[in-house]
Order: C-alpha cells, then sequence, then structure tokens
C-alpha cells in the first residue's frame, strides 16, 4: 500500500516537472518569436507612420499617424523599378539555366554507371573546400569578356555545388533502381528515361532547386558590385545598398544637418526593405515545405 | 522455340568478388526453371546476367540459339517482373502497361488491343486509368506482370515477384502464376529464396549457394535424391533431422546404416549404389525426412519437448541424445501418446535414409561427380 | 570414399579472344553511357570556369603582375613568396587575424521545438524562425543601420530612458556583436532545420522506453534526442571550423565604416580592397587570398582528423 502510494507520488512528482519544462520551453521560444518578429513588425509600422513620431521615438508597438507618402516616393524612384525589373529578369534567367545544368547533372553523378564517377566526384568536391580567391575570379571574369555584361551576374550563379550534390543524393535516395532497370528492359534508351520516367518523379527536387537559385540570386548583391558599371544594369541589391547603407557610412556634419537627412531619407529606407523583401517574404510560406524538404534532403549522407 | 543456355556463366565484382561461378544450365522451351537458394547465393545476379542488367563476366549466354553477351537488354526479347514491382508511379496503369510498346513503335490501336486483352487476362481492366499508388500489392504484382506479358517476350524473368506480399496474398498469387504459366506457354525464369514456391513452381529447379550451383532438378528428384547436407536441408519442410557420427557399415557383403548404435539393412537400390560407388565402412551423418518417421516402434527412442496439434497431423519436437528430431506425423496414423515429457520408440524405412559423407557432405549416393560444380566449397554440415 | 574420376577439366579458354572481348565491352559500356557524360558536361564547364580557371590564376600571387598580364608568358616575372613575405611583415597581418564564431543555438532551439507539446504551434514557430534567412544581407545591414542608427529604434529608446546616443556604426567595439546577433537572428532557425529533420528520425519507443525507465521530458531531451543529433553537430562543427577564416565578408563589406575599421576589416575584405579599389595590387591581394584558402583547408583537416580520432563523426 504504501509502495504502490509512492509510485504514485512520483509519477505526480514527474508531471509537475515535465509541466514545468514544457512550460519554460514554451516561454523561452515565445521570447524567441517575438524577437525574430519585433524588428521585422517594426519596418512596416515605422514604414506607414509620420517619419517625424518614427524619428522622435513615438513609434514603438503601432503606427502614428498613418501616411502612404513613403510608397508614393518610391514609385517615382526610377532606379528602384529598373532594380526591380533587372533583377526580375537575372532571377528568372539564372532559375532556368541553372535547372538544366544542375539537374541532369546531378542525375548523371547519381549512377554507378557513369564512366569516371569517382573522378567527377573529387572534381566538383574539390571546389567546396579550395577556391582561387576573388582576384583571380575577377580575372577570369575579366578575360572570359564577362565584366559589365549581365552574363557576369548570371553565370557565375547557376552552378553551386551543393545545390548538385543535393540533387544527386535526391535521386539516389528516392528513384529506385529497379525503376530504372525495368525502363531498361522495356527499351528505353538513357535519355528517354531521364524524361520520362527519372523528370515526373523529380518534381520536388526541381522546386527546391528553382527556389534556392532564386532565392540565391534575389538577395546576391556582391558580383553585381564588383562586375558591374553600367547602372541601368544593377539589380535591386545594388540599388537598395545605396538608399540603405551608403548614407550611412559617409554621415558627417553637425547634429542638425543628420537629423534632416534621416528625415528625408529615413521613410524611404523603412519602405524599400518592404517592397524588395515583400515577394520572397510572401512566396516562403507557400514553399517552405520544400526548403525544408532540401535540406532534409542535403543531410542524408550520400 | 526458346530455349536459354547458360554456359560457365560468372560474375566477378570489380576483379575481387566473385559472386556467381561457373554457372551451367540449359533451360528448354516452355520450361519454368525456379533459382532458388539463401540470400547472396547468386541466384538474383544470374538472373540479371540473363536480363542484361549485369554486365556478364564471363561465359557465354544463348537464347533461342543466339548468343546475346553483349545485346542490350531491350534486345533480348525478355521481361522481368521485380521484386518491388517497379511501376513507374507518374503513369496510369494503362500507360505503364503500354509504354514499353510505345518504345517500340508499334501502332496506338495494336498497343491498345494487346493492353486491354492482357488486362483482361489479369482482371485489372477497372484499374487501368489508375496510378499504381491507388492499388493494393496483389493489384500491383499483377500490373507488374502484365507489363511483362504485352511484350510476349520469349523468356520472362521474375525476381522473388512475391516476397513483398502477405502470406495470404502470397498463396493465392502462386496459384495465379501457376495459371498464367498454361496460358501464356513461355519460358520462364523465376528467383525465390523460399522452397517452397520453387517446388510448387517449378518444372525443374537450380539449388545455389555461395555462388555455385548445388543441385538442379525436378521438385521430387531434389527433395527424394539431395546431392549434398546443403541441399537436404534447403528443401523440405520442416527440415530434414541429421544424425551426426552415424555409421555406413559393410557386413557379409551388406550395407548397413547405423544410427544411435541401431543397424538398418539397406534396401537393394542403395546397396547396389554403394557398391558401385565402391563405397568403404565410413562415418556419415544421417538423414531422416520429419515426414518419413514412423512412431511406437522401432529401437531408436526419443524424448518429447514440444507437441503441436496440427489439425491433420501431429509436429513433434523430441530430442534424442544429442540430436533435435522433428516428425511429422498423420494424425491417422497416431496410436502412441505424444504428450510433452513422454518418452517413444521411432523408426524409419531404410531406404528412405540419406546417406552423406561426414567429409564432403556429399550423399553417398546421389552425389555426381560430373555435373557438380568442381571446386564448389565442402557443405560439412547443414549451415546456411 | 573416392567416388568417381574426375572427369578431364573443359579446355581452358583461348586467352586471345577473351582480351579482345574486354575491350570491346569497354567501348560498349562507354556508348552505352555515354548519355550521362553529355548530360553531366554542362557542369563540367561551369564549374571549370569558375572554380578551376580561378585556381589556375593563383599563380600570379608568385608573379610581378601587372592588371592585364597574361598569367604564362615570357615576359612573366616570377617573385617567389615575395608577396607573402610582404604580407607577413605587413602592419595589418595580425589586425587581420581574427574569425567570428557562431553559437550553438540553432542545437538549442531545434531540441526545444523538438519538445514542445503542440505540434501546430511548434510548425508555425519554426516558420516564424526561418522567415529571416530570406532577407538579403543587404536589407538586413540596412536595418540593422536602421535600428542602430544615431537615431534609430535603440538610441530612441535608450534616450527615452536618460541614456546617451551612441553611434553603434562608428564604434568598433559594437561591430562584433551587431555582427553575430544578427547573423544569429538571420539563420538561427534555417540552420535549425537540420537538426529538426535528424530528431525527426528518432524512433519514439526509444523515448517510450525512456518513459517506462522514469525519464523526465528534460532528461530524455539530454539523453534521446541530444545523442540523435550529435553525429550531424560534429559535421557541422567541422564545416564551419573549415570556414572559420571565410566568413562573411559580403555583410562585414556593408557594415564597415571608418569608426569601426580596425574590427571589421577581415582578410577576405582586405583582399578585395587591396586587389579591386584604389590602386590595384592584384598580385598581392592574390596571395593574401591564397594564404587564407591554405589556411581554411588546413583548418578543416585539423578539424576533421580531430573529430575522427575523438569520435566516429568525420566528413572523410
Amino acid at each position: 500500500m504504501e509502495k504502490k502510494q509512492q509510485v504514485q507520488k512520483m509519477a505526480l512528482r514527474d508531471t509537475t516537472g515535465d509541466k514545468i519544462f514544457y512550460t519554460i520551453n514554451a516561454i523561452f521560444l515565445g521570447i524567441l518569436a517575438l524577437i525574430v518578429l519585433y524588428p521585422l513588425y517594426f519596418i512596416v509600422i515605422a514604414a506607414i507612420s509620420d517619419p517625424d513620431a518614427v524619428l522622435a521615438g513615438d513609434v514603438v508597438l503601432y503606427p502614428v499617424r498613418i501616411t502612404m507618402e513613403g510608397f508614393a516616393k518610391i514609385m517615382e524612384r526610377k532606379d528602384v523599378w529598373l532594380g526591380y525589373r533587372n533583377t526580375i529578369f537575372y532571377t528568372i534567367l539564372t532559375v532556368i539555366l541553372s535547372i538544366i545544368v544542375t539537374v541532369p547533372a546531378g542525375w548523371a553523378l547519381s549512377r554507378k554507371t557513369l564512366p569516371g564517377q569517382k573522378a567527377f566526384m573529387i572534381y566538383f568536391i574539390i571546389p567546396m573546400f579550395f577556391g582561387g580567391g576573388l582576384i583571380p575570379f575577377y580575372n577570369v571574369m575579366s578575360s572570359l569578356k564577362l565584366v559589365n555584361t549581365i552574363w557576369a551576374i548570371v553565370l557565375p550563379a547557376i552552378l553551386s555545388v551543393w545545390n548538385l550534390f543535393m540533387t544527386k543524393t535526391f535521386f539516389q535516395s528516392s528513384i529506385p533502381d529497379t525503376l530504372i532497370e525495368a525502363a531498361t528492359i522495356d527499351g528505353a534508351g538513357s535519355f528517354r528515361i531521364f524524361g520520362e520516367v527519372v523528370l515526373p518523379l523529380s518534381k520536388a527536387i526541381i522546386a527546391v532547386m528553382a527556389l534556392y537559385y532564386a532565392v540565391g540570386q534575389w538577395n546576391s548583391y556582391f558580383n553585381a558590385m564588383i562586375f558591374l558599371q553600367n547602372e541601368n544594369l544593377y539589380p535591386l541589391q545594388l540599388v537598395l545598398k545605396e538608399i540603405l547603407i551608403a548614407s550611412e557610412s559617409t554621415v558627417g556634419g553637425s547634429g542638425e544637418t543628420i537629423l534632416q537627412q534621416y528625415r528625408l531619407a529615413n521613410q524611404l529606407k523603412y519602405v524599400s526593405v518592404i517592397v524588395s523583401s515583400v515577394p520572397v517574404l510572401m512566396l516562403y510560406p507557400f514553399v517552405q515545405k520544400y526548403f525544408a524538404q532540401g535540406v532534409m534532403i542535403g543531410s542524408l549522407k550520400g | 522455340m526458346s530455349e536459354v543456355v547458360l554456359k560457365g556463366l560468372k560474375k566477378v565484382y570489380d576483379n575481387k568478388v566473385t559472386a556467381v561461378h561457373d554457372v551451367n544450365l540449359e533451360i528448354k522451351d516452355k520450361e519454368f526453371i525456379v533459382l532458388v537458394g539463401p540470400s547472396g547465393c547468386g541466384k538474383s545476379t544470374t538472373l540479371r546476367m540473363v536480363a542484361g542488367l549485369e554486365e556478364i563476366s564471363d561465359g557465354e549466354l544463348y537464347i533461342d540459339g543466339k548468343l546475346v553477351n553483349d545485346v542490350p537488354p531491350k534486345d533480348r526479347d525478355i521481361a522481368m517482373v521485380f521484386q518491388n514491382y517497379a511501376l513507374y508511379p507518374h503513369k496510369t496503369v494503362y500507360d505503364n502497361l503500354a509504354f514499353a510498346l510505345k518504345l517500340r513503335k508499334e501502332p496506338k490501336d495494336v498497343i491498345d488491343k494487346k493492353v486491354r486483352e492482357v488486362a483482361e487476362i489479369l482482371d485489372i481492366t477497372q484499374y487501368l486509368k489508375r496510378k499504381p499508388k491507388a492499388l493494393s500489392g496483389g493489384q500491383r504484382q499483377r500490373v507488374a506482370i502484365g507489363r511483362a506479358m504485352v511484350r510476349d517476350p520469349k523468356v520472362f524473368l521474375m525476381d522473388e515477384p512475391l516476397s513483398n506480399l502477405d502470406a495470404k496474398l502470397r498463396n493465392q498469387m502462386r496459384a495465379e502464376i501457376i495459371k498464367l504459366r498454361s496460358r501464356i506457354n513461355t519460358t520462364f525464369m523465376y528467383v525465390t529464396h523460399d522452397q517452397t514456391e520453387a517446388m510448387t513452381l517449378g518444372d525443374r529447379i537450380v539449388i545455389m549457394k555461395d555462388g555455385y550451383v548445388n543441385q538442379i532438378g525436378t521438385p521430387q528428384e531434389v527433395f527424394n535424391k539431395p546431392v549434398n547436407l546443403f541441399v537436404a536441408g534447403f528443401i523440405g519442410m520442416p527440415v530434414m533431422n541429421f544424425f551426426d557420427h552415424c555409421q555406413v557399415l559393410l557386413e557379409n557383403g551388406k550395407y548397413y546404416a547405423q544410427i544411435r548404435g541401431v543397424k538398418f539393412l539397406l534396401d537393394d537400390f542403395q546397396q547396389k549404389a554403394l557398391a558401385q560407388n565402391n563405397v568403404q565402412p565410413c562415418e556419415i551423418v544421417a538423414g531422416i525426412r520429419p515426414q518419413h518417421v514412423t512412431v511406437g516402434e522401432g529401437e531408436l527412442t526419443a524424448k518429447i519437448e514440444v507437441s503441436e496439434m496440427m489439425g491433420s497431423e501431429y509436429n513433434i519436437h523430441a530430442r534424442s541424445g544429442d540430436d533435435e528430431v522433428v516428425m511429422l506425423i498423420p494424425t491417422v496414423d497416431l496410436t502412441a501418446d505424444v504428450s510433452m515429457g513422454k518418452t517413444i520408440n521411432f523408426t524409419t524405412r531404410p531406404s528412405l535414409i540419406q546417406l552423406f559423407d561426414r567429409e564432403s557432405g556429399n550423399n553417398l549416393i546421389w552425389y555426381d561427380a560430373e555435373s557438380a560444380a568442381k571446386d564448389a566449397p565442402v557443405c560439412k554440415r547443414y549451415d546456411f | 570414399m573416392e567416388t568417381k574420376a574426375a572427369k578431364p577439366a573443359a579446355p581452358a579458354k583461348v586467352r586471345a579472344p577473351k582480351k579482345r572481348m574486354t575491350k570491346e565491352k569497354r567501348i560498349r559500356y562507354f556508348k552505352d553511357n555515354s548519355p550521362y557524360l553529355l548530360m553531366i558536361l554542362p557542369a563540367v564547364i561551369v564549374v571549370f570556369l569558375f572554380n578551376y580557371l580561378p585556381i589556375y590564376g593563383v599563380l600570379i600571387a608568385f608573379q610581378d603582375f601587372m592588371p592585364g598580364d597574361k598569367i604564362l608568358s615570357d615576359s612573366t616575372i616570377w617573385v617567389g613568396f615575395e608577396n607573402f613575405e610582404r604580407f607577413f611583415s605587413d602592419p595589418q597581418f595580425w589586425p587581420l587575424m581574427k574569425f567570428v564564431i557562431g553559437f550553438p543555438l540553432p542545437i538549442i532551439v531545434s531540441l526545444m521545438l523538438n519538445a514542445m507539446k503542440g505540434r501546430k504551434t511548434a510548425k508555425v514557430l519554426q516558420t516564424i524562425f526561418n522567415g529571416p534567412h530570406f532577407i538579403s544581407l543587404v536589407v538586413l545591414v540596412g536595418m540593422l543601420t536602421l535600428f542602430f542608427g544615431r537615431y534609430g529604434l535603440v538610441n530612441n529608446i535608450a534616450a527615452h530612458f536618460g541614456g546617451e546616443r551612441y553611434s553603434y556604426f562608428l564604434e568598433s567595439s559594437a561591430f562584433r556583436p551587431m555582427y553575430i546577433l544578427s547573423s544569429n537572428w538571420q539563420d538561427f532557425g534555417w540552420s535549425a532545420i537540420i537538426y529538426i529533420a535528424a530528431l525527426s528520425n528518432v524512433d519514439p519507443q526509444q523515448h517510450e522506453a525512456a518513459i517506462l525507465d522514469g525519464a523526465t521530458r528534460f532528461q530524455r531531451v539530454i539523453h534521446v534526442d541530444l545523442p540523435a543529433i550529435m553525429p550531424m553537430v560534429s559535421v557541422m562543427l567541422i564545416m564551419s571550423i573549415g570556414g572559420l577564416m571565410g566568413v562573411g565578408y559580403e555583410k562585414a563589406l556593408l557594415m564597415q565604416t571608418d569608426g569601426n575599421l580596425a574590427v571589421s576589416e577581415l582578410i577576405s575584405t582586405y583582399v578585395y580592397k587591396r586587389g579591386l579599389t584604389g590602386v590595384p595590387d592584384q598580385a598581392y591581394a592574390t596571395a593574401i587570398g591564397l594564404f587564407n584558402s591554405i589556411i581554411n583547408v588546413v583548418l578543416l583537416i585539423i578539424a576533421n582528423t580531430t573529430s575522427k580520432k575523438f569520435s566516429e563523426n568525420s566528413l572523410w
């Protein structure tokens, strides 16, 4: 009788312990969620509030004196829209080319019968850990006559070795060998097998790759910065860099002028952050499962 | 006519591991041949060499009299059914069946006619528009068989086609394959690890172990005339009882088998065969099938450990000295008390005793050195 | 026991035709699989152009190189390790030897998310945590300047409580915390995915067995969940050590101001400045970059060997 009670007591104590654990866990994660969300939320409320109120620090939890002035201002910025158009174009081009390059190569690399498969693997692994560095890269681009063309932005971005290996692992783990053997016996050649059997079964990996490459291209600025001089070719991120950051590092003069600068520029900054990030952030929840799937595929050792 | 001839077929991986040693096999037209053995015995590799999915390292393969070593699978006029069905998940059942014909550029109406014909035979007509995902295991299996059938192949290859099904469905499909066979009338090569499947389906059975063929024969032959300990143990359910450290004796020109001190005078056929092989008295392993044991008489004794009433028969596990003895006794024949813990007498007919040489594991009567693989490893005990 | 006389062995196969066969086979094998070569070709070319050609271009690190020179020609002036020696005696050398270390936040977050009661809530939280990953570096640094600028949110709040306004971007001491915290903010959720995937593969029966053994949820996190992701943790650790000195120059470059240069100048940003801006000294910049790459490879090898020695986990 005594023993039974003790067991009950223990079980009870355990649940209390677990309850405390679950509560602390939830609180911690909740705080973390706030830390993630608040800056994003603040950008939104700051963008639609009176810039004076933002500067004065009145905008903290909700928008003050709502105004769409900032959005009107950005509509007038030709460079932003040109950058937008360029980025969309670069992104689409990159995605199309990258799929054409990555997916067939991933398939070939996943085949044991690929002549020299091991050599190819080593060929692709080396650049993951060792590279020539920035200057030789720049010189190669310049001797290929790509500097100041859109190809300097697109071509280096159409193959990521990581993505290639992820694709290879996907094919290895999710397309059964016997399916390919059955198609061989049915009389299909390598290209037909790829086109009629493998590709229809690879929608997930194609989606993941397209999204990876698209986000990568959409968000990149560095190659554009070093390779493009023609402002008409500038992608959105480069335009944003000028709006958002360039002014900050050249801040000088007396406090009053700084304040004046802020008044004029700040609203535009908040708005441009929203305008540039919305397409990606809006898309993200819908495609999240694919992204996560991609990482999981990659995490399988292959 | 579509015979398949395997001449010294050999598979070596990366110049190191030999998966298949020297398989010689002549499959007659319209014969149903079953390759059976434990996993890793090389049976699937052999089948895949015939299919053209594995490079043949050495030896020759003839289909219909034509050397096909270097012929790609699609031109070998074979069809194959895979263990996991290997249906195209994104195609409907109809398109799965039609794919091979489409690739052969057959006219549309011919394809349609053939697909519907086959679907009719296999009773899958109502599923033609579905995708494989929407089918049960048994239905998928039919589609897989159908995909092979539409091509009218010379040789029908099946790689463990039933092992993904549950026991009940497996029995059902096995019966269907037998029916199917009488309808499509072609040469079959069938791989399985299940001896029951092999016994019920095969015209002839090829028993393999460690890449070597141990015996080729009809179900009766491999059951009644096993060439060595391995075949004896692998074929038959429950497994044959083996009594180690027994003797063959030769007294007054007559051969005796001595099991646990009890002498059995062998019958005329055995006498003749042993004499012909010039067998001298020696240590043997004696084998008696559970079905061949009679209880309640004889001088051998055993203590019953487990006694299972299976309806038409009793399945008795008993201990006789160091040996465990399994006996399968028809209920109607049973007069003795076979409850647990009882000690019973048992015996068998001498003609049913299998005699295996202790050194080589070969059957003293049925082992045929001419047809056996030369360098096959010795199977000293029944183990796999 | 001598049973039957062994029959004479079949005549040994003639050697010559067999050899011919294997050659034929090799040709056929190649022909059968040549489509794969065609499929892999574009990727091979892209990697060759943008990864291997630059590796070849590294040769200029050992030359007296002027922009426009050919990498190998009669007039090439080889200077051996002069460029490297210059770098080692550069007053910038020691200040550049720094790196940024991550924080195990993703591991903790993945364990906590996995230990959450409500599956749906966990999913929503994960979606929120992943969000910042998709913000571009330019926007992220832009946000930092907005929040930490002299008249940004942080200073406004500080001022409200009577604090002093502070130009974070002009202070060396603020660079590193801002850099690390913003990186964590942006990527902890994303980095956690890989661990969450590993955790979802843990057999629930292992948890049930632990419950029957009397383990609390917290104990199960420590004794069941954590061991399940340890292999992944070591692999990620090795990878991050390999990339230690190559961290995020794109971001550092964006965050750089004259005020924080002492801390924000990394090897990679220095390479950019010396090689592509002002009066470029490409050979020197390449030498520095090469030095950096080599250090990274060495670090990677050391990390991998160490990990191999003390645990079962390694990259190769």
